[in-house]
């Protein structure tokens, strides 16, 4: 028995409102019947998405008027992923977070709105889902309401709101244009249009509010803010990093295979390798672990975008698994630095030491993430990053590949430091941290050794890994952590560029006309080419 | 195109003007409402002008106005009030906590612990 396709919707959001209007002793309960039966909802759909899509349509209304639900192969692992992911975060806040119910439901809300996002077929509804998961998002960053959060949560929801806005101003035009808001159709339709350029000025304003969803270079500046700030719960943190920027990610997979008859993979194959590097010198530059650890995910987002535009399947396939792959180091990292900052109460990494003789199991699984992100061989970062260099045979492709490697692994050279050091404190962490840090920590180690088998399970995709190739990469990784190293070394510690690196930020209004440039630039590059 | 559609076109374009410009965080939101605003006379000019026939009953005259783009704005209007909302109560916060709803002096003041 399969379930309805909208249960990973609805079922998180109504036990959220169950949870608001029950007793409070029922509601730690109740948030982890929610997650499990997500999950299980989940699985069920995942099975039966490979065999062939699922949709259904709400209303009785078919499209092009009416409003359906899709689940494809791709779009049934996000959702699965979201699931999983959620219920391990509920697990490392249960002795926590979870005993505030405001907490619990605003968290449940928010995982319905993703996977809505992820399931939606329709432009406005994914429109509508976006903006109210952007105001979920913005409650649970400023959760404690201490003022920085407040000011950090202000700034991200109205720059989202802004670029929203772009993105309801090109349905507008979109809908005259075509008469339907439904991806399917679009896809259907477009490719017979002779004449796309009265499509350029709708695409180039959706595409400007999804890529500031993705983070992407010019229109980053909210991600450290919103993900970095100091009183946002770890698990929000890992939320918004792992999973709220591939919402941006995946609504630009949508759109491009929908407006296929654009080809702007060049502009974005750009736009993804500068937003790399940029991101890892950021990151280089900070010294506040939760800061390092959002430039980092804005210096990811860049590859995954240069992976999805290449143009080969083997990269975009890659550059999908580095979705999944994200995710999991990406939360191991927040949660174990969440764990951190609470045993010294400090975020400043150069404070830190000694963090592995005083959490052993933590720092484990964060040295395993770590190991992922950077591209370690046996780990699943090796995998997706072996797949997306797979089509890269010029010299330029290559060296911006490495590039962006030694930026990674100096950073989290530095990042690891923290780790070093004598120490005869032992931490006393509640169990379900350590515990929920572990899973996802082996499973870094679990997708990377069996990358082949996960990829197949998870897209359908068969790929094959050469072990001269791989070895290659392997020794590759070795030579730029070396190199890594002495840049860490003798060009980065001590230096005072960097601290001028770290003082370059955005203020509202240079965001805003950041997002006008780039929508500027977009159209041009549209009606120029 | 006619005449609403271009004046929502000006529209829009003087809200992001005002986000772009303004460093008062009142006027950002303002300016937010008012390209909200923009975007919703767009969709409605497009449906249809005042002469087409409204699209009530069981039978509808063709050439009437396209119903879909009113029973979106619906929904936009509502969303657009439950953002304005939230983001003025946040701007309330911020502005007893801090005495200014200045973008760049509260986010000075932001980096003192």
């Amino acid at each position: 028995m399969t379930p309805p396709l909208w249960t990973p919707v609805l079922l998180p959001v109504g036990f959220g409102i169950l949870i608001y209007a029950l007793p409070e002793r029922m509601k730690r309960a109740l948030s982890f019947i929610a997650a499990g039966a997500q999950l299980a909802a989940c699985i069920l759909l995942f099975r039966e998405a490979c065999v062939a899509p699922v949709s259904l349509s709400l209303g009785k209304w078919n499209p092009p008027v009416g409003i359906m639900l899709y689940a494809d192969r791709f779009a049934a692992a996000m959702v699965l992923l979201t699931a999983f992911l959620f219920l391990v975060l509920l697990v490392f806040e249960a002795d926590r977070l979870v005993s505030d119910k405001n907490f619990c439901m605003l968290f449940l809300i928010l995982e319905g709105l993703l996977s809505g996002i992820f399931l939606l077929d329709d432009l406005f509804s994914i429109f509508i889902f976006v903006e109210v998961s952007t105001l979920v998002a913005a409650l649970l960053i400023m959760f404690r309401r201490d003022s920085r959060s407040m000011y950090d949560g202000l700034f991200y929801m109205v720059i989202n709101i802004f670029a929203s806005t772009f993105f309801l101003f090109g349905l507008a035009m979109l809908y005259k244009q075509t008469g339907t808001f439904s991806l399917q159709v679009l896809g259907q339709i477009l490719p017979d249009v002779e004449n796309m350029t009265p499509l350029y000025l709708p695409y180039a304003l959706i595409l400007t509010a999804v890529c500031l969803k993705a983070a992407l270079m010019p229109l980053f500046s909210w991600l450290p803010k919103a993900h970095g700030t100091p009183s946002a719960p770890s698990v929000v943190s890992a939320v918004l990093s792992g999973l709220y920027v591939k919402n941006g990610i995946y609504l630009f997979i949508r759109c491009q295979s929908a407006f296929q008859a654009i080809d702007t993979s060049t502009f974005f194959l750009v736009a993804g390798a500068v937003t790399a590097i940029a991101g890892a010198v950021f990151a280089i530059a900070q010294s506040d672990i939760k800061l390092i650890l959002s430039y980092h995910t804005v210096s990811q987002i860049g590859l995954i975008m240069v992976a999805l535009n290449m143009g080969g399947e083997t990269a975009a396939v890659g550059g999908m698994y580095h979705i999944v792959n994200h995710a999991l180091f990406k939360s191991v990292l927040f949660l174990g630095a969440g764990v951190v900052i609470d045993e010294y109460g400090t975020r400043n990494m150069y404070d830190i030491r000694g963090a592995f003789r005083r959490m052993p199991l933590i720092a484990v699984s964060m040295i395993a993430a770590i190991l992922g992100i950077t591209g370690a061989p046996l780990f699943n970062g090796s995998i997706s990053k072996y797949l997306i260099q797979h089509d890269v045979s010029d010299t330029l492709g290559s060296a911006a590949m490495i590039l962006i490697n030694v930026g990674t692994l100096v950073s989290f050279i530095k990042f690891s430091g923290m780790f070093f050091g004598n120490t005869r404190i032992k931490a006393r962490i509640f169990p379900g941290r350590t515990a929920a840090c572990l899973i996802l920590g082996s499973l870094c180690l679990v997708f990377g050794v069996f990358g082949v088998s996960v990829v197949r399970t998870l897209f359908g995709v068969s790929i094959t890994i050469d072990p001269a190739g791989y070895l290659k990469k392997s020794l590759a990784f070795l030579l730029s952590a070396g190199s890594a190293w002495l840049i860490y070394r003798f060009g980065v510690r001590g230096r005072s560029i960097w601290r001028r690196v770290r003082a370059v930020d955005f203020g509202f209004n240079a965001s805003a006309l950041s997002v006008v440039l780039f929508f500027a630039v977009l159209t041009g590059y549209l009606y120029l080419s | 195109m006619n005449i609403g559609e271009i004046g929502a076109i000006v529209i829009f374009f003087l809200g992001v003007y005002g986000m772009i410009v303004h460093r008062n965080i009142m006027k950002s939101i303002l300016s937010l409402s008012v390209m909200d605003a923009a975007v919703i006379l767009f969709f409605l000019a497009g449906g249809g002008s005042g002469s087409t026939a409204a699209p009530i009953g069981s039978e509808i005259a063709s050439g009437a106005a396209d119903p879909i783009p009113q029973a979106l704005m619906i929904t936009a209007i509502v969303i657009g009030v439950a953002v304005t909302a939230v983001a003025l109560t946040m701007l309330i916060y911020i502005h007893n906590k801090y005495g200014t709803s200045n973008w760049e002096k509260a986010g000075k003041m932001r980096e003192r612990p």
